[in-house]
């Protein structure tokens, strides 16, 4: 009874983002687009995430290397540890950690700004006031992830594998040259275009979602705080499921 | 408390972070803390984040065996698969996907929770009444994540490793008997400890950061919504963070 009265919410739940996804739409078509809402939001975006992000893809390409040369130290190979930092790092680690950033950083603000502009009526005197909530408030930001997520995304890659090559030159002593070259021989245009495919399917999920929280939480501070946790958590679990479905799909 | 001063400077809130740990031990060493809401917060914790941690372990398994099986397609070393696997998901990402999951879900409701009970004035109330607030709010809620969060990791392992038989085995076509040989090839006992210990200090650590942000929240609804989300970001940072260290500790490398 109680799983299936869970499914029964997903599926509930999926239709109602993708109704509120199309409500936007329609919204949008019908007010235009502000862009200069859009590139606010942008700036913020990309400025905000932009250092907890460096911090994190330094991190995540110092772990790579590590974990990298651990295990292929085992097998007897570890020259393949540049191959396994390419690899893992540009196709799955960065746009996955670049999405969950974005998704934990502007995705609950946005959540818990709508959810408090919800709380305060504020969404409700938009509406008396003949103004679209939906194009004003969800539009801008939604285009704004879209935009800038893509390109965090390629700055994570950038940052983790300088990160990755100084753990495995200084810290773990393996040959520049040869890793180097592992390493460049293994990343293609087509693994970097995958990655910002993947980043900008994220993107949707991040914005869309978050908006959903948002837009219909419950009124009260306690609101709030659940609004922004469920969004959080429905994020992480849904960009990690599409990522798999999408590492199938790109390279299947 | 926190709650009265504003934030200053990074250094600053990270003293004031230490601080609460301190009043956390405090009080829990003082025995002020129950084991009845102990043992609900941990039911609580495992009940909600069960889910979240098993379906997200298992695609990420699923990507290493599909990418895995590519590279050592090139090598005709599909066997070495199951055990790379297993290395991966034990050492590093188990712990990592358990507890981001845990702090997106558990640690920012403890946060939110807090946040309200200090924007309601109800943790004012139990100060009043000469209860002791962390002791009575804060310890068995940083106790249930320190406990479950290792829990959640063994959990995630398992689920990682059956992800990757699913695509190994169900969509590649490697014998059952294969994978299974190699799963513990180069696992040692000392790695499903490192697992656990990892599980267990991102726990203790997400747990006094959702509470210590939850605890010190103002300004109204605003301030339940920005305690969440910094709670969710920082303790995804300290976790990378950390995770780099006793990687380097655990499995080589710095020492």
């Amino acid at each position: 009874m109680n799983a299936v009265a869970t499914v029964g919410l997903l599926v509930q739940r999926t239709g109602a983002c993708g109704l509120f996804f199309f409500d936007c739409l329609r919204s949008t078509a019908r007010n235009g687009v502000r862009w200069d809402r859009v590139m606010e939001e942008a700036s913020k975006v990309g400025f905000r995430s932009f250092f907890v992000l460096a911090t994190m893809a330094i991190f995540v390409g110092t772990n790579l290397a590590i974990q990298g040369s651990a295990a292929f130290a085992t097998l007897g190979a570890k020259s393949l540890v540049g191959m396994f930092v390419a690899l893992g790092g540009v196709r799955e680690v960065c746009p996955l950690l670049a999405g969950t950033m974005v998704a934990a950083k502007a995705g609950t603000e946005m959540t818990a700004q709508l959810a408090v502009m919800r709380t305060k009526d504020q969404i409700d005197a938009l509406e008396v006031m003949g103004v679209d909530p939906r194009a004003e408030l969800i539009t801008p930001p939604l285009l704004a992830i879209l935009i800038t997520l893509p390109a965090l995304t390629m700055i994570s890659v950038a940052i983790a594998l300088a990160s990755a090559v100084l753990v495995a030159v200084f810290q773990l002593g393996l040959d520049y040259g040869q890793f180097m070259d592992w390493l460049i021989r293994n990343i293609t245009v087509f693994d970097l275009a995958a990655a910002m495919i993947k980043s900008v399917c994220f993107a949707f999920v991040i914005a869309i979602v978050s908006g959903y929280f948002g837009f219909f939480s419950e009124r009260g501070p306690a609101g709030v705080g659940r609004a922004t946790n469920r969004a959080v958590v429905t994020m992480c679990i849904v960009s990690i499921t599409l990522n798999f479905f999408l590492t199938t799909v790109l390279y299947g | 408390m926190a709650a009265t001063t504003p934030t200053p400077g990074p250094l600053a809130a990270f003293g004031r972070y230490g601080l609460f740990c301190g009043d956390v031990a405090r009080s829990f060493a003082g025995g002020r803390w129950g084991l009845a809401e102990f043992w609900e917060q941990a039911s609580t914790v495992t009940v909600r984040c069960l889910l979240p941690v098993t379906i997200t372990a298992m695609p990420f398994g699923a990507v290493i065996a599909f990418q895995g099986m590519a590279i050592l397609d090139m090598f005709t070393a599909q066997r070495m698969l199951s055990s790379m696997l297993a290395l991966f998901m034990v050492r590093e990402l188990a712990p990592v996907i358990a507890s981001v999951l845990v702090a997106a879900q558990a640690g920012s409701s403890f946060a939110a929770e807090l946040g309200a009970m200090r924007i309601k004035e109800e943790l004012d109330a139990t100060e009043v009444m000469s209860v002791d607030p962390v002791g009575w709010h804060v310890v068995p809620r940083v106790l249930a994540m320190t406990a479950v969060v290792p829990l959640l990791t063994i959990l995630a392992d398992g689920c990682g490793i059956f992800g990757g038989w699913l695509v190994a085995v169900g969509m590649h076509g490697q014998p059952h008997g294969v994978f299974m040989a190699h799963l513990a090839e180069v696992l040692s006992p000392f790695d499903l400890f490192a697992s656990t210990l990892k599980g267990l200090v991102y726990g203790l650590m997400i747990g006094t950061l959702a509470c210590w942000k939850g605890f010190g929240a103002s300004g109204g609804a605003e301030g339940v919504g920005r305690a969440v989300n910094d709670t969710v970001v920082l303790s995804v940072m300290f976790v990378l963070v950390v995770n780099y260290l006793l990687s380097s500790l655990l499995f080589g490398g710095l020492v």
